[in-house]
Order: C-alpha cells, then sequence, then structure tokens
C-alpha cells in the first residue's frame, strides 16, 4: 500500500526539517540561504512527488535538492557580488564536506544540537528564541507561530527576522558550547520550550481560544532535546510536565467553545497514555538525585498535574498532597500566582475559611484571579454580600469576554440579589 | 566589551581589594589573547566628568553629564577580537562581579577610511 505523496512530505517536513536545517547550516553557514534552499526544496517536493511518486528516502532527496538551490543562489549572487556574513562554528565543524544523512554517529544530532542550542542562545530575547526554534527546528510556519503567541503575522516575522540578524552580527555561534556552560544552556533551552507552550493555553478568542495544536508543538520541541541529552532533568521534567498539562487538551474546550474548568471536565477525555508516559519520566532517576532550582520545580508541578491526573473525579483530588506541592514551589519560586493556587488547593482541603487566610495579601497587580478565588470562597462560606462586592471587582479588572460572562454569571446566582 | 559599574572611590579602595581586580582583569586579558586578540582598552574617568554632545533641532548642545543616566556608568571598555559570543561571554565574566559587561559587535562600515 502507499501513502499519498502529499502526507509522506508533510512527515517528512514535520520529522526531519531541524536535522535537514542544521545540516545544511553546518555546510553554508547561512541561515538565510539554508531557508530558503529548503523552503524551495519542500516547495519542489510537493509539485513533483504527486507525480512521480514520492521518493524511497524523502529526507535525503530534500537534502539533495535543498543543496543545488544553495549553490544555485550562491552562483546567482557572486554573480551579483554580494558576500554574507557567515554564523560562526566550532573548529572541528570548518572542515569541508557534507555528513552524511545516514550517518550514524554522532555527527547529525551533534547538528541538531548545535541548531537548537543557536535558538535559544540566552542572549536573545526569550520570545524571539522560542519562535526561532520553533521556526528553524520544527519547521512551524511564521503563520502558526503567530497564532501561537496571539501577535500579528508581521510582529512574528519581524522577531523572527530580528533574532536572526542579532545571531549573526553578535557572533551567536552554531556550535556545541562548553562542557561547563551546556547545563545552563540545556535550562534555557527548557525555559523557551515552555514558553511555546503556555502561549498555547493562553486564553485567547473565537477560534483561537486555546492553540493546543501548536502547543504540542512545543512539547515536539523538548522531546527533540531529551532526545539529544536524555540526562538533563530540566527537560525530562518539562516533558513529564507539558504531556500532563497536554493530557486534558480535548476535555478543556466544551461543544459551546467555553473554557471548561478542572473540575468540571470529562476526564475519559483524558489522554491516558500521555498521563502515563508522564508518570514514567517523572518516575526516572534522572530526577531522583538533587536538580536544579528549574528542573525542580517542574518536577513539583508535574507532581501536582498528576494528583490531578490520578484522581477518578474532583472528588477524589488528593488537595493536601496539592497544598504541600505549593509549598515547595513557594520555596523555590515564590510567586503571588503561585500563592494564589496553593490558597485554591487549601480551601479544596480544609474549608473557604482557611484558603481565605491562605489569601490573605495574595495580590496580583491588574489580574481579577484574586478577587475571584476570593468571591468563590466568600459565597461557600455563605457571605453572599462579600461575595457580591468581591465578583464586581473581579468583574471589573477582567479582561476576557468568556471569563468575565462566567463571573457575572456567579454574581447573579448569589442568593438574595434578584428580587423573588 | 563595555564595562559598567557603580562609581566609588578607587583611590580609597584597600590595596588587597585592588589586587584582587587587577588580578580578575590580568585572567580576563590572558583570556582574550588566548583565545582572539587584543586591540585597546581605557579606564574612563568618573561620569560626573562626562560632557555629552547632541543635536537638538539643528543646533548643537553640549551638557554635563553622561548620555544614560543610571546607577551604572560605563567606566572603560576592552576593544577585543573573539572567535564567537559565547567566548566573549567566557571572557566578560572574568571580569569582577561588581561589574555589568555589556559585549557589542564591531562593526566596519563600508567605503569608510579613516585620515
Amino acid at each position: 500500500m502507499t501513502v499519498p505523496a502529499r502526507m509522506v512530505l508533510e512527515t517528512v517536513v514535520q520529522e526531519e526539517w531541524g536535522r535537514l536545517t542544521s545540516l545544511l547550516l553546518a555546510q553554508y553557514r547561512r541561515l538565510d540561504l539554508v531557508e530558503d534552499a529548503l523552503g524551495d526544496a519542500v516547495e519542489a517536493a510537493a509539485r513533483r512527488w504527486p507525480m512521480d511518486g514520492a521518493p524511497d528516502s524523502p529526507s535525503a532527496w530534500l537534502l539533495t535538492t535543498a543543496r543545488r538551490r544553495a549553490v544555485d543562489r550562491l552562483r546567482a549572487e557572486s554573480m551579483a557580488q554580494r558576500k554574507a556574513r557567515l554564523l560562526v562554528t566550532d573548529a572541528e565543524h570548518l572542515q569541508e564536506g557534507p555528513a552524511a544523512m545516514a550517518d550514524p554517529g554522532g555527527l547529525v544530532e551533534d547538528d541538531l544540537l548545535r541548531l537548537v542550542l543557536m535558538c535559544t542562545h540566552p542572549a536573545l530575547a526569550p520570545e524571539a528564541a522560542s519562535a526561532l526554534a520553533l521556526r528553524l527546528v520544527l519547521g512551524v510556519s511564521t503563520h502558526d507561530i503567530a497564532r501561537l503567541f496571539l501577535v500579528s503575522e508581521a510582529t512574528a516575522a519581524a522577531r523572527i527576522t530580528r533574532a536572526k540578524k542579532k545571531i549573526v552580527t553578535a557572533g551567536i555561534p552554531f556550535a556545541v558550547p562548553a562542557a561547563d556552560v551546556i547545563p545552563q544552556r540545556l535550562e534555557t533551552v527548557a525555559q523557551t520550550a515552555y514558553l511555546a507552550f503556555t502561549a498555547g493555553y493562553t486564553p485567547g478568542s473565537g477560534p483561537h481560544l486555546l492553540r493546543a495544536d501548536l502547543a504540542g508543538e512545543a512539547i515536539r520541541l523538548v522531546r527533540v532535546v531529551v532526545g539529544l541529552c536524555p540526562s538533563a532533568p530540566a527537560s525530562v521534567a518539562l516533558l513529564a510536565l507539558t504531556l500532563l498539562q497536554h493530557s486534558r487538551r480535548d476535555a478543556r474546550v466544551g461543544d459551546d467553545g467555553r473554557l471548561v474548568l478542572l473540575a468540571d471536565q470529562d476526564r475519559r477525555q483524558w489522554r491516558r497514555d500521555e498521563i502515563d508516559e508522564a508518570l514514567t519520566l517523572l518516575a526516572s532517576p534522572v530526577l531522583a538525585g538533587s536538580v536544579s532550582p528549574l528542573a525542580a520545580s517542574y518536577v513539583v508541578q508535574a507532581r501536582i498535574a498528576a494528583e490531578h491526573a490520578n484522581a477518578a473525579s474532583p472528588e477524589e483530588t488528593r488537595w493536601e498532597r496539592i497544598a504541600e506541592h505549593y509549598d515547595v514551589l513557594l520555596a523555590l519560586f515564590p510567586s503571588p500566582s503561585t500563592r494564589l493556587a496553593r490558597a485554591v488547593a487549601v480551601a479544596e482541603a480544609s474549608g473557604p475559611e482557611a484558603g481565605l487566610a491562605a489569601l490573605d495579601k495574595v495580590e496580583i497587580p491588574g489580574s481579577h484571579r484574586v478577587a475571584a478565588v476570593r468571591a468563590e470562597l466568600l459565597s461557600r462560606r455563605g457571605d453572599a454580600g462579600g461575595a457580591r462586592a468581591a465578583y464586581g471587582e473581579a468583574i471589573a479588572a477582567c479582561r476576557n469576554d468568556l471569563e468575565r460572562a462566567y463571573l457575572v454569571e456567579r454574581q447573579r446566582a448569589l442568593p438574595g440579589l434578584n428580587p423573588p | 566589551m563595555l564595562v559598567a559599574y557603580e562609581p566609588g572611590s578607587w583611590e580609597s579602595t584597600s590595596e588587597a581589594l585592588k589586587q584582587e581586580y587587577f588580578a580578575t582583569h590580568h585572567a580576563f586579558e590572558e583570556y582574550a589573547d588566548a583565545h582572539g586578540r587584543r586591540f585597546g582598552s581605557a579606564s574612563l574617568a568618573g561620569a560626573d566628568t562626562a560632557t555629552t554632545i547632541r543635536h537638538i533641532d539643528g543646533a548643537v548642545t553640549v551638557a554635563d553629564g553622561p548620555f544614560v543616566e543610571s546607577v551604572e556608568q560605563v567606566g572603560g571598555y576592552y576593544d577585543v577580537e573573539l572567535p564567537d559570543l559565547d567566548s566573549a561571554i567566557a571572557a566578560g565574566r572574568l571580569l569582577p562581579a561588581s561589574y555589568t559587561v555589556e559585549i557589542r559587535p564591531a562593526v566596519t562600515i563600508e567605503r569608510y577610511e579613516p585620515v
């Protein structure tokens, strides 16, 4: 049975984009040239494969075609006497000669690692690094990157262009850094990937409410890094965390297009295979010893998500455990939103009174969330007047239409507001 | 590489601390020599002695003070050639911890020839 040529192309682009980019970069050391050449090759494949049939080795076909295009472009440029600056590479890479696609050794993987580390260099702005990594390592289109980060396509393209310019001008190398800085650099990779992941779950509006498909791309990025460096704790912990959060995607948006809260989600829609994979990762010996604060924060967040994943129903959630996990997280990285989340867990574990006490002095400027939680807890305690005022405060501060509608509904449902 | 630090009095700095600063600069210079080249460097007098020239609405104004007002002031620079940003960061990290170091690529302006 033959797979349609279009699907073969889609798969090879999805799986091999970063490898092809990194091989071409190692050879030509020019970002614009490599991107254009690879783009041309994919375009040629989209035209030719449906007619001629997909080649036996689709990625080798793309690589050969892209190389041919690169050479054509270089020839045209030398006529125009243009000279572009080359990427800096490490010494062992300066030797000429393309690496074979079938190279079984470390060379190919090293190139991919070089690419990942270059895209996520700490000298790049985090959003720009995220966008660039999605573009160059995974081949995500600028259109989709814009949709993920809720910016215009022009803004996304400008971010990517600026990042590429900085790489070339500042001399960010296409290289594997010194061994002593690698762990730190891998943490930056993890942060970059997590930024892209959380962007996919930042509520937007209309059809872009959640962009879970694109958040899935961020998980692919984490997988690439775990594949390259399986013993990097931050990456392993982040893969577990993102898999757990992502496993709920089908249950998070209702048929009416609204966000569904965790307690109201149909847990049968959670992806069990992904949860199981994450739980296995969490038990990995890589995470057993002492790890960096960042890795530890991913681990504890994953454990919180795992508590939810393992509860068959909301009532069976072990909220005491979750509150304890939040205490650990607060000790690592104190933040008002973590204190808020902890207060919710405390309220679920020990009642609204304890929750309100935990909420004391928590402030998140510009956000409606603290007021919304306080309103809910006051209403549970039977203080309808206090709850009404707190809902009013939350409604005034809320900028998301769907969430505001939900708060208004909750306020209306309080006893004693409507005349009988 | 631009070096910035909170202004303080070098004269009243203890001899031991001065030696520490010298040692870190030496470490930086040795790194730069081993991995690239040094072209020049200078320590600058305090920002309170700075004069700023600006063109405002066609007129040249000369004003007292540095061009950026902040707690930290540019206090010196190294002009070095290093293979890439990672080596520049590795070199810059060798300088005293009290410094903030800004790394900037030096560029050649096409067709410009100094007299």
